[in-house]
């Protein structure tokens, strides 16, 4: 027994040797980065096969530059970007960050500017796209990314359910709380609760605005201990406490899926996991209002950067600026994804318009409808909410202290960085 | 059968050399630690010493560091207003509290596993590979696993208990859930150590015993825990570094809730050195410095006190 | 006689409620992944699935054509190994000198080691990747290899098992006239088989589990171990149950076999003793 293993061991440590060889020779030849763009993206498991078919469908019309795709896990991607950029070595060509990113790019001076190389491709305007994705990335006059989508949290009804408990409901395209509530009453008697609490950051921030609240007040100051905040934790809070929405701890879409719950906010890139239950009638609609006259769809956006690198190529950026043109005109395998893609030339293909999300940038008034929360320190906002509204609306953390706290740590948290 | 070989060995190697130079013997220990040494300094000793210069700086992890002195520290440790010092608080705290409650378990639970296995009873294949096989998944899988299990509506455990206890966002319940994951998730290693060391013990020492009429339970406190002593002192202190490193757990399966009451010290360092907002790597190093000495005062004593026994 | 035959019961029947609580999530987990996601997704508990299907485990091993899971697979094996083997050289050369040798710093140097272990390693990531870098190692088998072997915690494991074994083993052998290497090489080292499996196992097995590392370093879809590709196939958003708890048991396989594959040489007898007195 003793002899077999250790023949196993040593056959196993040569195989090793001779492929590690074998590899690291190839990888030498591999580091000379040829005519390749480099495109890193957080696009995985279903989103990743999406993008590759558009990387794909750009390298077969034989570009001079290929684009070389690198899917990474988002969280893996973030940590890795520093990294990069501190080593000066391997930064990727091209990337997708998320918009809400952008602002601290810039302020550190990371990103390359797209303007001067704008004027070979006349069709990158600004006409050409939703305008909520397009003007995240002009900061100061100057351009520095170019958007892939816009992908929003919404709501999914159950048609069978809005039927018996909310016939009317919808009949102005909007749903409000008011709605949501009514409905809500008479479900719960039914063991079916009216509208499920799912992630709730975006529901937070979506009420927010819409009652004239937003994260800053003038890009720098962040804005949470306010009445409008107050107001919409406690619209929510009053929906828990009177049974409206699901238990604390219930998840809201096996809830959903199963038929148990009327109304399901959640983002559009949801939909294959929706279209999985196989006897659920479903549809999608804006999220729900206040009130009908100003409707607001949290948002976000996938958007194209370049990383600065001083070894970036003029041939290489120009090869970029190619494959950009071609997802504008090309991005339809991303909306089946289930995201919205920020580029108005798809809106024309009808099997785009057959998309159940296309309501949302189908004219320019639900366009107006798409907010996306862009501040410089957005993600210490978003670490702050994290950790407020759940515990708030759910009755385990008073309200006023909770948004005492969530300012103060935001501002804290400014400060230390600041602090030069 | 080994003794015999061992000697066997022994005669040989009498055989091969008589003469070992009495000089090369003062050099050759560093050349055995040599390898280690080296490796060590370049991917451990290096790192953390600039992990402790970062934790003197305000560093976005982007530009140049920028040399502030004890400012994190005194923010962290001192300034009562801060958020950060309210994070050190209750992390430290929560953190202090897990080590609590998982270290005994992990210890005491793969002990009495292997001081049962050893008695080699039926099925006792069959036993150790069920014991060890959660060591084997990792961390995510296990989080999707007990919170499928701790599911309100649709987990078993409430399916059979008939309750709709809210597991995961309600104490006493969140930690109750975290202290049985981990112990579920991590006693593999710890019981396979056990296992290797009491098969070490002779069994002449039992029989000696036997002969003396110690029940067994005598036996398991005069011959085995002593027996093994070293194998201990090294499974609660590497036990008690790794949950005092404890971070998967709360943040897939509570976390860190309700209201902060799980969230363990890493979830702060990594929110504030990798969050979603603009690093602030110098507050999350300083903070990894404090718990690292909290670590090294904890394993301090443990050494201490476990060695006293000698 | 009598009295190993009831404590071999008694041991059995703990051994047999232990199990119960520990086989209770292996039992949920292979049966979820017997169920569809619309199954878990639409209906409440119930054991056993109302469709058994093996959709999740065609999907997971066969249904990601363009990913190269072969290769992850590949990739996994040369990391792992190497690791393996370049931490019990260096591993068992270390604890030999730590626990038997004696020279001038040596516990000084020792708690130095321990004492550098006890610091989270968070920030550490970034010199440490710059390190890796400045080695060409990006993108290189190496980058997962050697920086884990570098760690102190199985040395200190080794050194405790070592202690076990009586000086005077060394002695005699020395006054046979045997070199230190000889007394590593011919008695110390078989003595601490047992001891070297388990490092071995445990070495193996958070090699092939390493997640974050393996996905920093490397670049390339093509030399990434196993575990952070099979991460690259999880959707971003969607959280798929049932395919998640199957990928998770179709992942323990290769490091259960091990396991398996191991079990008898940790179990193995040192009648140290004996030895003694032989």
């Amino acid at each position: 027994m003793r002899k077999i293993s250790l023949l196993i061991f040593s056959m196993l440590f040569v195989v090793t040797l001779v492929l590690s060889g074998c590899s690291s020779s190839s990888s030498g030849s591999q580091s000379s980065s040829k005519n390749e763009i480099v495109f890193w993206n957080p696009f995985t498991g279903p989103d990743g096969e999406n993008m590759k078919q558009i990387v794909e469908a750009y390298n077969k019309t034989n570009p001079e530059f290929k684009v070389k795709n690198v899917s990474m896990v988002e969280a893996d991607m973030y940590t890795k970007i520093p990294t990069v950029v501190n080593s000066g070595k391997g930064i990727p060509n091209l990337t997708i960050v998320h918009a809400e990113r952008i602002k601290q790019f810039v302020d550190n001076g990371m990103l390359t500017k797209f303007d001067d190389l704008l004027a070979d491709y006349p069709e990158l305007k600004a006409e050409n796209y939703v305008p909520a994705g397009w003007n995240i990335g002009e900061i100061d006059g100057s351009r520095y990314s170019l958007p892939l989508d816009v992908h929003s949290f919404v709501m999914y009804y159950n048609k069978d359910l809005l039927e018996k408990y909310a016939p009317n409901a919808l009949d102005d395209n909007v749903i409000t709380f008011d709605e949501i509530r009514e409905a809500g009453e008479k479900s719960k008697k039914d063991k079916i609760a009216g509208i499920g609490i799912t992630w709730t950051r975006p529901i937070f921030l979506s009420i927010y605005n819409q009652l004239g609240g937003d994260i800053t007040s003038d890009g720098e100051t962040p804005t949470l201990e306010t009445p409008e905040a107050k107001e919409a934790l406690q619209l929510l809070k009053g929906l828990v406490d009177d049974k409206i929405t699901n238990k604390d701890g219930e998840d809201p879409g096996q809830l959903f899926k199963s038929g148990k719950a009327i109304f399901y906010p959640e983002g559009i890139w949801m939909q294959n996991s929706v279209k999985e239950a196989k006897n659920l009638n479903w549809g999608l609609t804006s999220f729900p209002q206040v009130s009908p006259d100003k409707i607001v769809n949290w948002t976000s956006s996938h958007q194209f950067v370049m990383f600065n690198d001083e070894n970036r190529s003029e041939e290489n950026t120009k090869g970029i600026m190619a494959f950009l043109d071609f997802v504008r005109e090309n991005s339809l395998p991303w909306a089946k994804a289930g995201q919205n893609p920020a580029a108005l030339e798809t809106l024309e293909n009808p099997e785009y318009k057959e998309l159940p999300q296309a309501f949302l940038i189908e004219n320019p008034e639900m366009q107006q409808t798409l907010k996306i929360f862009d501040y410089k320190y957005n993600g210490f906002v978003v670490e702050e909410v994290d950790k407020l509204v759940g515990d708030a609306i759910f009755g385990k953390l008073d309200i006023d202290k909770g948004l005492k706290a969530a300012q103060k740590a935001v501002e804290d948290k400014i400060k230390t960085n600041n602090k030069k | 059968m080994i003794n015999t070989g061992v000697n066997k060995e022994f005669n040989m190697s009498a055989g091969i050399e008589k003469n070992p130079s009495k000089k090369s013997f003062k050099l050759s220990p560093y050349l055995y630690i040599g390898p280690h040494l080296i490796l060590f300094t370049i991917f451990f000793l290096f790192p953390t010493l600039y992990g402790i210069y970062i934790s003197f700086t305000n560093w976005d992890l982007i530009g140049a560091p920028e040399f502030v002195g004890f400012a994190n520290y005194q923010e962290i440790l001192f300034n009562q207003d801060s958020t950060f010092y309210d994070q050190l608080r209750t992390g430290l705290g929560n953190t202090f509290k897990f080590v609590l409650f998982t270290v005994p378990a992990c210890i005491i639970v793969p002990l009495l596993l292997a001081a049962g296995l050893n008695a080699k009873p039926k099925g006792l294949k069959f036993f150790q590979a069920l014991f060890y096989m959660p060591t084997l998944f990792s961390v995510s899988a296990v989080m999707i696993i007990f919170s499928m299990l701790f599911s309100v509506s649709f987990g078993p455990i409430n399916h059979y208990l008939s309750v709709d206890t809210n597991w995961l966002a309600t104490q006493p319940y969140s930690w109750i859930a975290l202290v049985t994951v981990t112990v579920w998730w991590t006693i593999g290693a710890n019981m396979i150590i056990y296992q290797a060391a009491l098969n070490g013990i002779s069994k002449d020492l039992y029989e000696a015993a036997s002969i003396d009429g110690a029940n067994s339970f005598q036996r398991f406190f005069r011959i085995t825990l002593p027996s093994i002593r070293a194998q201990i002192l090294y499974t609660v202190v590497i036990t008690t570094i790794s949950q005092f490193n404890v971070y998967g757990q709360p943040l897939m399966l509570t976390k860190g809730g309700p209201t902060s009451s799980t969230t363990v010290l890493l979830m702060y360092i990594q929110e504030n050195a990798f969050g979603t907002g603009i690093s602030i790597a110098g507050i999350g190093a300083a903070m990894a410095v404090i718990l690292g000495l909290c670590i090294m005062v904890v394993s301090a004593i443990q050494f201490i006190f476990l060695r006293q026994r000698d | 006689m009598k009295k190993t035959g009831i404590s071999k019961i008694v041991a059995f029947i703990f051994l047999l409620l232990m199990a119960f609580i520990w086989i209770v999530p292996v039992l949920y987990t292979s049966i979820t992944s017997f169920k569809s996601e619309a199954d878990i997704q639409t209906n409440a508990f119930t054991i056993l699935p109302i469709n058994w299907v093996i959709g999740n485990y065609q999907d997971v091993l066969f249904d990601n054509t363009s990913a190269p899971v072969a290769k992850w697979f590949m990739n996994s094996l040369i990391i792992s190994v190497s690791q393996t083997i370049l931490v019990l050289v260096i591993v068992s050369l270390a604890a030999y000198a730590y626990s038997r040798m004696k020279f001038k710093g040596r516990d000084a140097i020792f708690v130095f080691l321990m004492a550098t272990m006890m610091f989270p390693a968070v920030v550490n990531l970034i010199p440490l990747y710059n390190i890796v870098d400045k080695l060409g190692w990006v993108n290189n088998y190496l980058a997962a290899i050697v920086p884990g072997a570098a760690g102190v915690f199985n040395i200190f494991l080794v050194r405790q098992f070592m202690k076990g074994i009586p000086m005077d083993f060394d002695e005699s052998a020395r006054v046979d006239g045997a070199s230190d290497f000889q007394i590593f090489l011919k008695l110390i080292l078989p003595l601490i088989k047992p001891v070297l499996t388990v490092v071995a196992l445990f070495t193996f097995t958070a090699s092939w589990n390493d997640f974050l590392w393996p996905s920093i370093v490397f670049n390339d879809v093509e030399k990434m171990p196993i575990t952070p590709g099979l991460q690259l196939l999880q959707g971003m958003y969607a959280l798929d149950v049932a395919h998640a708890l199957t990928g998770a048991l179709v992942a323990i396989v290769p490091t259960f076999i091990l396991y398996l594959f191991t079990q008898k040489y940790f179990m193995e007898s040192l009648s140290l003793s004996s030895g003694v007195k032989g």
